[in-house]
């Protein structure tokens, strides 16, 4: 399969990168891709999901690579920093544990080495119906995420299904992280949380002429004791069919702060409601954990987006999310 | 050290190693020729309809598009089988899955094909389809082949010894159904083929093709190319590069040689089509998913006393190697095992999806995980050891079982005793951890088909020697090195059988124009019959030199020994002490320094002169026996070729020509396994694999046989799986058909025992195949050990696992498999989702043409 043609940009600074994309955005907004590490976007072109008259190639940008711990204990990690480099710092690895975590079962190590944690975040939607050759599509007469008016996953809706399949999302909203995105009208930050939309296709609310710049880690959830779950059938190489990540702060064997997020099995990565809640002030036994998995397994809306059955992913983030928690608290 | 031999039997680096690691070596993808145009080729998006019109002058119009090839191009029918001619290069007037070739366009470049392919218009009538091979056998209108009534294939109905007797007498019975589902080879190398025409200089018009193509069978593809294009297959040259594996998804003529031979006669130019890795897919030829039936009585003693199997195989569209697969299945229930009664029933159906054909271990390996499951359930209900009732149950070779298979080397005893003694099966089994557990199989193999498929008396093997006055062995032989290291096998008997070293020996592979004909590296044919053919040719050229140093030596013929490239009187040696010691054989050729000068300086010729005066030697370089037999013969050459014998070619009745071999291989595998009971997820710990190779030629190469059978096992027992939805692949990717990583890849520890077989080349069987069967059943055992449940169907993926688990503890169901239990299945489950839309998907897309009233043109864009 041939790469669709197009024009290369590749902007030296965030303001270069931000004026091409004011400049070539086109009348839908549809004329331009970003690149960052590419090992999503390269394969989606072939296949002919895009078919961009523009692709902006920010590896270019010095200024969005690295990882910077800030004075006030935070940290603040460039967009483009990849992957690898998130699993190998010792800095993250200490004070933000679930993301290292999550950052290193991330496809494969030469994928690692190229993709990137602002990708990983932006990761378009995944479905079976949908990551596929344009010949595959038409044989299924296309979706409602790519040139078609209706979703096999979910027969007669009208909504776009498409799984979100992030390792690193559901570790930085455990860790309250928040994303800084420019554009030409300057820049905003918002919590991560507040970034995705819950839809299959329009996944998450960035503007065209918009790009993530940084992700900011707040001190309050740094030394959090950290695990990330992912399901798999591979021990490597594959997206997850289902993630749970769980960022605790005990005090005295009572757990005194505690975030659990899901990933792969809805649109958007999930924060679980009222799991903080549910943990907060006790001693963490396998009853509790199982209250917990039994929380996240409610929020879990797995379809046949993916491999393995609906079922057996949603069973899996009740035993993942237990397993999280109690290996979290033993940590 | 002094051993009997002086090549074979020492692990040795295969000879084209360096070429493939550094990336010098060319694969057919690699090659290109001046004016060569690129092919893609328009798929079907539909499973099953007839095609009412075929509208390319759009795709032709595009610039930088040279032709397009459609189905009347070339209509001759052609298959891998003679009673299976039933594809065409491209669509005539159907197409029968999703995939199916319908058009190829020919152009400059990729991209610009590609665009054009969105240009063809097609016209389809959709009809109803079938994929459930139980349902399509109940077809009575709109077959998938008119001339196959009932949509089936092929059946046969097998009935050796008396099995009702047999289950009259056995004191157990078991009785299951076994589900396997499909999978396929995933060979590194996606299919290519560079087909390009000679112009005839007498008449101006297309002469001579070439044809360069990844392909096990380089000389039925000249046969099926001659076939559909209608020309002499002396006009065809068919070159096989290297390639990157095949596993049997090369071992037929794949739809792009033949598109791609069409396409560059219509394009009056080379063209080269690379499958895409989706497009592997569709080619397929894989294991088709098989429904196994089977009933096996035992009596209290362990002793099997009859078996019966009923088989239906979910064939695909087209015939391929089916009739060869199903008859496998069940030819292959002997020869293994002493079974006095068998009763089979196999049913290859026709279904709408890719064709399956062949793969490694051909139609033996699912039921296979079939009987070596029942078994061990059979020896539970007994109470005996699931090894031990292996062993009452052996044969006794020599023999010719029930169903007419001759077994002469037998190694499986062997094979079992090492297994259990290196796994600590004894003293393990039974009291390992908690969710752990060892599992035993066993497994055979042929070592070629005695019968070959194009049903000739012809010699399935020849190789051609051609030695020159610079003391260099060129052996031609049209056997396929396809990654298993069988240009290094032949070099290693040929430079055995001459005395000579390896790098003198230098191998022409599988070139129709250079290389004598043999029918292809399948059935693990190449080491048993093509080394044969090498051993015998080079005995000939041995003859020819050894007369000849014998008369300058001025000894007996018999006297001579050929060894390290040196010609020696046998006493000679014994006197000088020299003995057969390779160091001081060496060590002495270097003092005498004469072949050291000489190399590369006999065609001038005075030094050997010289030394030829100087009168009788104990010994000669082999370059100076070279030329004293070429100056005495004239020339030096040798032929040698392979029939198997008539002895090994089976019994009478119908498809009795299918599991016949001169050799089975034998295997035993014990796996160690640990099962998480709350998610199902099973890692393999470590496999000890013993195979019986007859002689292990190349040790090294044996034991990546062995590993590379038991991974590939592996990734049938527990990942890999081809998920479909009416028709539709879900996962025609490596990305989502998930063979194993690394990651999962057990420790392996490889076992090789060998039974020397009296008909082999130095005791040789096949090591390719064999292993991979065991590998199946004896991770399922394992995993009843280690959990007490008894899977049915294959994959054992976590989902069913679980499913299992949670049944066996009356969990409440959560319809973890779809309703399809795992333990005892009854249909194949599909994936989820929907395509309840039919039919109305290709005109939605941005790109159809229909969709704008200017549609753009490829090419043309400034």
């Amino acid at each position: 399969m041939s790469l669709p043609e197009f024009r290369l940009l590749r902007p030296r600074s965030i303001e270069d990168a931000v004026r091409c994309l004011s400049e070539h955005l086109g009348k839908d907004g549809l004329s331009l891709r970003m690149l960052a590490g590419g090992t999503d976007l390269i394969p989606s072109m072939r296949q002919k999901l895009f078919e961009p008259e523009y692709v902006l190639d920010l590896r270019g940008i010095v200024a969005m690579r690295g990882i910077r711990p800030q004075g006030d204990g935070g940290v603040e990690i460039g967009a483009l920093t990849t992957l690898r480099a998130i699993e190998r710092s010792d800095f993250l690895r200490q004070h933000y544990a679930v993301l290292t975590e999550a950052a290193a079962t991330v496809a494969s190590p030469v994928l690692r080495n190229m993709g990137t944690i602002g990708g990983n975040i932006c990761l378009d939607t995944r479905c079976l119906w949908y990551n596929q050759s344009l010949t595959w599509r038409k044989g299924c007469g296309f979706c409602i995420k790519k040139d078609g008016d209706l979703c096999h996953v979910a027969p007669g809706g009208t909504k776009c299904w498409a799984v979100f399949s992030g390792d690193t999302p559901p570790a930085l909203l455990c860790l309250d992280a928040e994303i800084e995105i420019a554009s030409a009208n300057g820049v905003r930050r918002v919590p991560l949380n507040d970034f995705y939309t819950g839809l299959g296709d329009n996944y998450r609310k960035l503007q065209p002429n918009e790009l993530v710049t940084r992700i900011f880690l707040p001190a309050s959830t740094a030394g959090y004791r950290g695990v990330y779950r992912k399901l798999r059938v591979r021990g490597s190489i594959d997206y997850p069919l289902a993630g749970v990540a769980v960022a605790m702060k005990s005090y005295d064997g009572h757990v005194a702060d505690a975030r659990i997020a899901v990933t792969a099995v809805n649109p958007a990565p999930l924060l679980v409601k009222g799991a903080g809640e549910l943990l907060m002030g006790k001693p963490l036994d396998e009853a509790l954990a199982e209250a917990v998995g039994d929380l996240a397994a409610k929020t879990a809306k797995p379809l046949t987006t993916s491999a393995l059955t609906p079922e057996y992913r949603r069973e899996m983030i009740r035993v993942f999310a237990k397993r999280a928690v109690l290996a979290a608290a033993a940590n | 050290m002094s051993g009997e031999f002086s090549i074979i039997g020492k692990p040795t680096a295969m000879i084209d190693a360096a070429a493939k690691t550094t990336g010098a070596g060319k694969y057919t993808d690699d090659l290109r020729v001046p004016g060569m145009l690129i092919g893609k080729i328009l798929h079907s998006p539909y499973p099953h309809a007839r095609i009412r019109r075929i509208e390319t002058s759009r795709a032709e119009k595009c610039e930088g598009v040279i032709a397009v090839v459609v189905g009347k191009d070339a209509p001759n029918p052609y298959g891998i089988l003679p009673v299976g001619h039933d594809e065409y290069a491209l669509a005539l007037d159907k197409v029968r899955y999703v995939g199916d070739n319908v058009a190829c366009v020919i152009a400059v470049s990729e991209a610009i094909a590609e665009k054009a392919l969105e240009l063809i218009d097609v016209d389809y009538e959709v009809l109803p389809a079938y994929f459930d091979p139980e349902e399509s056998m109940k077809a009575t209108k709109d077959l998938i082949h008119d001339s196959k009534p009932g949509n089936l294939e092929k059946d046969y109905h097998h009935v050796f010894g008396d099995p009702d007797k047999g289950f009259s007498e056995a004191d157990h019975i078991a009785e299951a159904r076994f589900i396997a589902n499909e999978v396929t080879h995933a060979a590194m190398e996606p299919h290519s083929t560079l087909a390009s025409f000679e112009i005839d200089p007498h008449t101006g018009k297309a002469g001579r093709l070439t044809v360069w193509s990844s392909t096990q069978v380089p000389y039925y593809l000249q046969h099926k190319l001659s076939l559909v294009l209608e020309m002499p297959m002396s006009q065809i040259r068919v070159i096989k590069p290297l390639v990157g594996g095949g596993f049997g998804g090369k071992s037929e003529v794949i739809p792009l040689e033949i598109i791609a031979a069409v396409a560059a006669r219509k394009a009056q130019a080379a063209v080269k089509i690379t499958y895409t890795r989706e497009e592997v897919f569709w080619a397929h030829r894989g294991r088709p998913r098989t429904i196994i039936d089977l009933k096996t009585g035992i009596k209290q003693d362990g002793r099997i006393t009859a078996v019966k199997a009923r088989v239906v195989q979910d064939g695909g569209a087209y015939c391929s190697y089916g009739v060869v697969t199903i008859l496998y299945s069940g030819a292959l229930l002997g020869a293994l095992y002493d079974i006095p009664n068998i009763q089979y029933d196999g049913y290859r159906v026709l279904t709408n999806k890719p064709a399956c054909g062949a793969m490694r271990g051909h139609g033996t390996v699912n039921v296979r995980f079939a009987f070596e499951s029942q078994l061990d359930e059979l020896a539970a209900k007994i109470g005996m050891d699931p090894a031990e009732i292996r062993q009452h149950n052996l044969l006794k070779p020599p023999c010719i079982t029930v169903n007419g298979l001759r077994v002469q080397s037998y190694g499986l005893p062997e094979c079992i005793e090492k297994t259990v003694e290196r796994s600590g099966w004894k003293q393990r089994k039974g009291k390992l951890l908690k969710g752990r557990g060892l599992g035993i199989a066993c497994s055979h193999y042929v070592s070629g088909a005695a019968n070959s498929i194009i049903r000739s008396d012809m010699p399935h093997s020849t190789v051609n020697i051609k030695i020159d006055r610079d003391g260099g062995v060129v052996v031609y032989t049209g056997a396929s090195e396809i990654g298993q290291g069988s240009d290094t096998m032949t070099a290693q008997v040929a430079a055995e059988v001459l005395g000579c070293s390896l790098p003198r020996v230098r191998v022409i592979a599988a070139d129709t124009d250079l290389t004598p004909i043999d029918i292809g590296s399948y059935s693990s044919r190449v080491t048993f019959m093509a080394g044969n053919a090498t051993l015998r040719a080079a005995t000939e050229v041995k003859k020819l030199i050894a007369a000849a140093a014998a008369k300058q030596m001025g000894c007996a013929v018999e006297d001579l020994i050929f060894r390290n490239d040196q010609v020696f009187k046998q006493n000679a040696a014994a006197a000088s002490g020299a003995g057969l010691a390779n160091e001081s054989i060496r060590s002495k050729r270097d003092e005498a320094s004469v072949s050291g000068r000489v190399e590369g300086q006999i065609l001038r010729g005075s030094l050997q002169q010289k030394r030829k005066e100087e009168g009788p030697k104990d010994s000669l370089t082999f370059e100076e026996a070279v030329v004293a037999a070429i100056d005495f013969h004239g020339t030096l050459t040798g032929t040698g070729s392979y029939a198997p014998p008539q002895e090994a070619r089976g019994g009478k009745h119908k498809g009795a020509g299918v599991g016949p071999s001169p050799a089975y291989s034998y295997s035993a595998q014990v796996a160690e396994v640990s099962v998480d009971e709350e998610t199902g997820e099973v890692v393999v710990h470590k496999v000890w694999a013993a195979h019986d190779c007859g002689r292990a030629l190349n040790p090294v190469s044996v034991e990546g046989q062995i590993i590379g059978s038991v991974w590939m096992g592996m990734g049938q027992a527990l990942t890999e799986e081809m998920v479909w939805k009416d028709g539709m692949l879900m996962n025609p990717g490596l990305l989502e058909y998930r063979s194993p990583s690394s990651v999962e890849s057990p420790e392996i520890e490889p076992i090789i025992v060998e039974s020397i077989d009296p008909e082999g080349p130095f005791g040789a069987k096949e090591c390719s195949e064999g292993s991979l069967a065991a590998t199946i059943p004896a991770i399922a055992n394992a995993i009843y050990d280690a959990v007490g449940v008894r899977l049915h169907e294959s994959p054992f993926t976590p989902e069913r696992v679980l499913a299992a688990l949670r049944a066996k503890r009356n969990a409440k169901s959560l319809g973890l498999t779809e309703g399809v239990d795992p333990t005892a299945p009854a249909r194949f489950r599909e994936h989820g989702g929907s395509l309840c839309f039919k039919g109305k998907g290709p005109e939605r897309h941005a790109l159809d043409p229909s969709r704008n009233s200017a549609p753009a043109v490829p090419g043309r864009a400034d």
